[in-house]
């Protein structure tokens, strides 16, 4: 172990496997420091896992050691001893960066360039005791984390099985307190009794913690013995029906969740449904027709603008129609501009239709907001007084209602989007997809089809612009910018280009996560853009695939094999 | 596998008819008497040792977070003062970020009125978060204090009833407005102007509210301008202002382009004897900043923020404030944020009722009605409401920045007040 | 065949309404004679001071499409960090008075720091986000672009606050010329003629030197220009610390120009240069440096030049439909760009 403290290239001849780990800590190292720069850590170490014991930047710092321990013992060929020796080495390593980190803020304060880097974030890395003391115990605690990281990846199954899913759950349970207590708040008795016993006021308490964490280790365990017991010669159950089952569970507990859950968990799944709508409109351009749009925001507008002026009660009103008769008209409309969009841009290929829908995006954006169309429009002021729709005497104004109005909306656009694919159209998509010249040759009417992917998918984004404007009772332009189309396509990437499941998972994803975890908005983005690229890198073909395409990647696995991130998407030969 | 599906079928109608019935249900509201108290539209009850949960909405994320942050401090201070307690019971803020969009607006709005203890909410910054918000947070009978929103609509005489629980304790921008163009005509005696706004709905509104005013005063508005927030050549546009050659530009945006009209004005040919004016959304060490050395000179509309004008404890007020967070206020409604916030406590004060094992009740019907009534002097003026929520009493003053060191930045003297 | 004619008749009728919406707004400008000769002059010089930024962004663009086929969707935001970094020099620089004092060992300072470090960030975007790619066709890599462009944003959000940043302004930068009559700022000479001497070179390196040669050999036709010798990686790096250059030195010009550093400041105009190195011709180097005056032009004339004649309140709020248009507009008369060769065909 000579060669431990002796960073890489100084001492010639490491051994390639300490080598490995030193880099390997050094990677996770470097992610540390990253994160602690752009004030991610200080942030999360705000909030509490378990009061008083446990903050959330600690446990992510943490996290990153144990994770550089278990990398690094998974590689190595050499005896498990040694493995978990290496974990611990790996580590120490991941934290000596913020140790070098902690000891440069001691020493200079760099706050005048780099923000985050202050003397909270000082006494948060030492732990308040002081540098020379606190950093001796930031390396001993990333040492520990990279042994528990390495001994956890050498541990059997069993222990895996029940440590990691208790981890989990606790850190579910601290991180979305609030939620978890407002939902639970909502009824008396033993519900309220059972939280009142696993969380304080502030959040999980340290008894709470430890009971989540036996409750779900054993739940783990108990799943896990069941599996096993399965007898081996049984025929294995057949992968379609399992997936639609996980499908149908999951769409069972979406539709059922808002109503107990109450209007919070209501209006965020609503603002997830509009996405899915979104999604699976963009799904039918790119992934079936193969169209890259990143204007898709402009059909939003269209039917969120069409059903504001077609409903309002301010002056801006061309009509007073009700909700029912407006939606069908702003759907009709988006279709049409659907169609006028595509019109100049049929002769247009690949990246380059990337660009141009994008500048027909932002011309859409920037027509609405001006001055110019203000008096039609309402400009920069919006349309206010958009009535909730109405059934009969009912007004449906409480998020949860509006939610069922987008879970009906979606489902109607799910099974229309289902049929298409699987009808002469979607074929005829998908052979222009796959090679518009091929597909011109075999008699597909190019024009017809392409004008038809975006009329069709047009009309999606329109249906959910159209609920988008009475759920929010107001237009502003600001609500449509570019972010959206981006949004909408990192969903139905991240889901799984051309699967409905796909973009349903992406939207829970990247719509419904960050927004049930609003007080973090600050750094949306910035985990957003870590997750494409990791997606890509990793799963190119999104989380859910369709069947077809994970066909299509598996046969050109042997093919074009195992180039990392081979592509989701149909490739054309250069 | 059919029997199955059948089942999970009904069962999903089941259910989707259960969670119907229960969406009705709690959307209604109706008289309730827990404890003590009786209440036409609901009652909070705190149990012994519990916080009283105060929501917060504001921008806390993105390019305008100054603005939001600043009143979450004054909010702060203002719990600080009141020794962190109301009745024994500790205060808690739930502060959520709306973005100062309606969406985002939406859903902080849905999320705080989902808590049953959330006995007031505090804010928002923005206009465009308070319109679709504020009905949500009433429905559930939750009054919404507005620390920043200025669009005359929401204190409107005939507002709708789903406004009945909104209240601010800032002026609307036809206040501003009226006293900008007051000062342009009759203080700086300019005869012709040009108005140049972001597309952003406060920028729009107030110099569309100046444009008239100053029309009504005799004056001459030669063109009302636009640029995106994000533009950074404005050189053309002032060029083509020059034109025109107005006696005065007045630009109500927000920092990174009003920082590029500013600049590029004092290079423009044929602007060297125009003046220039900008609005409240400029009070602030990071527009010093971004300006550089063309910042000083230049004048804005604010309300009367100065010692003298404000109510006595301003200056402390102000102490305090550096003493918490390491710096002056950076932006220009904290001090509307700490009178709501004040105004809130009192209410609470005035309504609350404890009974003998130490519960607190709240009555929302009453809590509401208490905001309505109660009169106070505040940090930023006395506060009293009229019956559409408007509850400041707007004071027009002039600032004009003295020096292009953000560090100096400090109401009263980078800028300083030259009007009244 | 009917159908086919109506799209014709709907596409000519988009270009009719564009060409007379110019044509009339134009005369009706002229006619109300509201600009002088001075004031039309500076319109075009301010125009060719963003277009010659937005020139040297797009040649980023352009180079890297022409090689990998990939819209490097992140390239404004290593304009960005180029300027970030110039700031961190820059500022201390003037508070010291040495910016005022020695302008070229100032500024020669200023772009290096710039240029070391958006080059550095452009070879680790590419190392670490793209090189996976290399052989794949379709939307992956073009997300993972965005992904990077997020990222890189937020990270200098985080690190450096969001707050704008002010560049200095020395005394010499302020100076002025007066060309028979007309007033000639100082920094938008210095900018412009400091970007053309860098696209020339640019130029040269690329036609003239063995690395240039590969990049061309590997822009026509990648696998025979591997099959015959040439390392594809040495090529893509070589064509990303071109481009990471570009980025820098545009990077620190904008932000002396305008004055302004923040988190955000690239993507704009980093969207339109593309639109410019498309309206040029994509893969053409001469193309992206055309297409970026026009487009500089463009914005800086049009609103007063033809908005403006035919009645519209705030034409300057229109800008950037008016560069739009004109992408789309070009992508419908001539998809292949002013100098492009039947690129948009032959490789999309």
């Amino acid at each position: 172990m000579s060669g431990v403290h002796t960073p890489p290239g100084l001492a010639a001849p490491i051994h390639p496997i300490l080598r490995r780990a030193v880099l390997t800590g050094l990677a996770f190292g470097a992610g540390a420091v990253h994160l602690t720069v752009v004030g991610v850590v200080l942030m999360l170490h705000q909030r509490w896992i378990v009061v008083g014991t446990l903050s959330l930047g600690e446990a992510t710092l943490l996290a990153i050691a144990a994770g550089a321990g278990a990398m690094a013992a998974a590689n190595a060929g050499t005896a498990a001893g040694a493995r978990i020796m290496l974990g611990l080495l790996a580590g120490a390593v991941a934290a000596a960066p913020l140790a070098a980190l902690a000891v440069l803020i001691d020493l200079v304060s760099l706050r005048a360039i780099f923000i985050a880097l202050s003397p909270d974030l000082l006494a948060m890395l030492t732990l308040g005791l002081g540098p020379a003391t606190g950093i001796a115990l930031l390396i001993a605690g990333g040492a520990g984390a990279g042994l528990l990281g390495a001994a956890l990846q050498q541990s059997p199954r069993a222990v895996i099985r029940a440590v990691l899913p208790g981890a989990t759950a606790v850190v579910v349970a601290g991180v979305f307190q609030e939620l978890i207590q407002l939902m639970l708040q909502q009824y008396e008795g033993v519900v309220n009794d059972v939280r009142a016993f696993l969380y304080s006021w502030e959040g999980l308490n340290p008894a709470g913690a430890i009971t989540i964490f036996a409750v779900t280790a054993l739940l783990g365990e108990a799943v896990g013995l069941r599996r096993r017991r399965r007898p081996a010669h049984a025929p294995p159950r057949d992968p379609r029906r399992a997936r639609m089952m996980r499908a149908g569970i999951a769409l069972l507990v979406l539709a059922v969740l808002p109503a107990f859950a109450g209007s919070y968990i209501g209006q965020v799944l609503m603002l997830v449904g509009l996405y899915i709508l979104m999604g699976m409109g963009l799904n039918l351009e790119i992934g079936l027709a193969g169209l890259l749009d990143l204007g898709f925001v402009a059909f939003f507008a269209v039917g969120a603008y069409t059903t504001a002026l077609l409903t309002t009660e301010s002056a801006h009103a061309l009509l007073h129609l009700s909700y029912w008769l407006a939606m069908p008209v702003a759907v009709l409309l988006s279709i049409l501009v659907g169609v006028l969009f595509g019109l100049p841009v049929l002769g247009v290929r690949g990246d380059y239709l990337a660009v141009a829908t994008l500048g027909l995006g932002e011309i859409v954006r920037v027509i609405v907001q001006s001055d110019f169309a203000a008096p039609l429009l309402g400009g920069a002021q919006g349309i206010l007084e958009i009535p909730k729709p109405r059934i009969g005497p009912y007004v449906l104004g409480s998020p949860v209602a509006l939610f069922y109005v987008t879970l009906a909306a979606a489902g109607v656009a799910a099974f229309v989007a289902w049929r298409l694919e699987n009808s002469r159209l979607g074929r005829a998509w998908m052979a222009l997809r796959d090679d518009e010249d091929v597909a011109q040759a075999l008699g597909i009417n190019l024009i017809q089809c392409k004008l038809l992917a975006y009329g069709l998918g047009a009309a999606f984004a329109g249906l959910a612009g159209s609920i988008f404007a009475t759920m929010l009772t107001s237009v502003y332009p600001s609500s449509f910018q570019l972010l959206i189309s981006i949004n909408v396509l990192a969903l139905i990437i991240v889901g799984g280009m051309g699967s409905l499941p796909g973009v349903v998972l992406g939207a829970v994803a990247l719509i419904g996560l960050p927004e049930l975890l609003r007080e973090f908005g600050e750094y949306r983005y910035l985990f957003y853009g870590a997750v494409l690229i990791v997606m890509m890198r990793l799963r190119p073909e999104g989380l859910w695939p369709s069947d077809v395409r994970q066909r299509e990647l598996h046969a050109r696995d042997e093919t074009l094999a195992l180039d990392a991130g081979s592509d989701p998407l149909p490739v054309q030969p250069r | 596998m059919r029997t199955i599906l059948n089942r999970t079928r009904s069962g999903l109608a089941g259910m989707l008819a259960a969670a119907a019935l229960l969406a009705g249900a709690t959307s209604a509201m109706a008289a309730q008497t827990v404890g003590p108290v009786t209440d036409d539209i609901g009652v909070i009850r705190i149990p012994k040792g519990a916080p009283i949960q105060i929501g917060g909405t504001w921008v806390l994320s993105g390019p305008d977070t100054a603005l939001g942050l600043d009143e979450r401090r004054g909010v702060e201070i203002a719990f600080k003062d009141a020794g962190g307690q109301v009745l024994g019971h500790p205060l808690k803020l739930n502060a959520e970020d709306d973005q100062c969009n309606a969406e985002g607006g939406q859903t902080a709005a849905t999320k705080l009125a989902a808590n049953p203890q959330t006995a007031v909410v505090l804010g928002p910054a923005c206009s465009s978060v308070a319109t679709p918000g504020a009905p949500i947070l009433w429905q559930a009978g939750i009054v919404e204090i507005c620390t920043a929103c200025t669009a005359p609509a929401l204190t409107a005489p005939g507002r709708k009833p789903e406004y009945a629980g909104f209240a601010r304790t800032v002026f609307s921008d036809s206040e501003q407005g009226k006293a900008d163009a007051t000062f342009i005509a009759n203080v700086m005696k300019a005869r012709t102007v040009v108005t140049i706004h972001d597309g952003s709905p406060y920028a729009q509104q107030l110099q569309q509210v100046m444009a008239d005013n100053f029309r009504k005063l005799g004056g001459t508005v030669l063109s009302q301008e636009a640029v995106a927030p994000t533009d950074v050549d404005m050189h053309p546009l002032l060029t083509r202002i020059a034109s025109e050659k107005p006696d005065l530009i007045y630009f109500p945006v927000f920092t990174a382009a009003a920082a590029q009209i500013l600049r590029q004005a004092k290079e423009t040919p044929g602007l060297e004897r125009t003046a220039l004016m900008g609005g409240g959304s400029l009070l602030s060490a990071d527009f010093i900043e971004a300006a550089g050395p063309a910042v000083v000179g230049f004048r804005i509309g604010y309300p009367d923020l100065s010692p003298d004008a404000m109510g006595k404890g301003y200056p402390h007020f102000v102490d305090e404030y550096k003493r918490a967070y390491g710096e002056a206020p950076i932006s220009g409604y904290h001090a509307n944020a700490y009178d709501g916030a004040m105004l809130a406590i009192k209410a609470i004060e005035k309504v609350g009722k404890t009974d003998d094992a130490g519960n607190l009740y709240i009555g929302k019907k009453a809590f509401r009605d208490a905001v309505f009534s109660i009169k106070f002097e505040g940090i930023s003026g006395p506060i009293a409401c009229d019956a559409y929520g408007e509850c400041s009493q707007f004071k027009p003053s002039v600032l004009e920045f003295t020096s292009a060191d953000p560090k100096t930045f400090g109401i009263g003297q980078n800028p300083k007040k030259i009007w009244p | 065949m009917a159908r086919m004619g109506a799209v014709d008749v709907a596409l000519w009728g988009m270009r009719i309404g564009v060409v007379l919406v110019v044509v009339v707004g134009t005369i009706g400008t002229l006619i109300k004679g509201r600009y002088t000769a001075a004031q039309w002059f500076d319109f075009v010089m301010f125009g060719l001071t963003i277009g010659s930024i937005y020139a040297q962004i797009a040649l980023g663009y352009t180079m890297v499409y022409g090689v990998l086929r990939l819209i490097n969707f992140a390239h404004g935001d290593i304009v960005m960090t180029g300027a970030f970094a110039g700031y961190f020099v820059a500022a201390p620089l003037d508070r010291s008075g040495f910016l005022q004092n020695h302008p070229v060992p100032g500024m020669v300072a200023i772009l290096v720091v710039a240029i070391a470090t958006s080059t550095t960030i452009a070879l680790l975007t590419e190392r670490i986000a793209y090189r996976p790619f290399r052989r794949v066709v379709g939307l992956a890599p073009l997300i993972c672009a965005i992904g990077v462009s997020f990222f890189l944003e937020q990270t200098f959000r985080g690190a450096f606050g969001s707050a704008v940043k002010s560049y200095p302004s020395p005394e010499w930068q302020r100076a002025s010329f007066n060309v028979i009559g007309f007033n000639v700022p100082g920094i938008d000479v210095l900018v412009i003629g400091l970007a053309l001497l860098f696209m020339l070179v640019l130029y040269l390196v690329v036609q003239r030197t063995r690395m240039g040669k590969a990049m061309r050999a590997v822009a026509e036709d990648g696998e025979a220009a591997a099959l015959m010798g040439i390392d594809v990686n040495k090529v893509v790096v070589f064509t990303f610390t071109l481009g990471g250059v570009m980025a820098g030195i545009a990077g620190v010009f904008y932000a002396f120009v305008y004055k302004q550093v923040y988190f955000f400041m690239g993507f704009t105009p980093g969207i339109k240069a593309f639109g410019a190195a498309v309206l040029g011709g994509i893969g053409s180097i001469p193309g992206a440096m055309l297409g970026g005056f026009f487009l500089g032009l463009v914005e800086s004339v049009g609103p007063s030049l033809f908005l403006d004649g035919i009645g519209i309140p705030a034409p300057y709020q229109l800008r950037d439909l008016i560069a739009f248009t004109l992408l789309i507009m070009v992508l419908i008369f001539r998809p292949q760009g002013i100098l492009g060769e039947r690129m948009a065909k032959k490789r999309a």
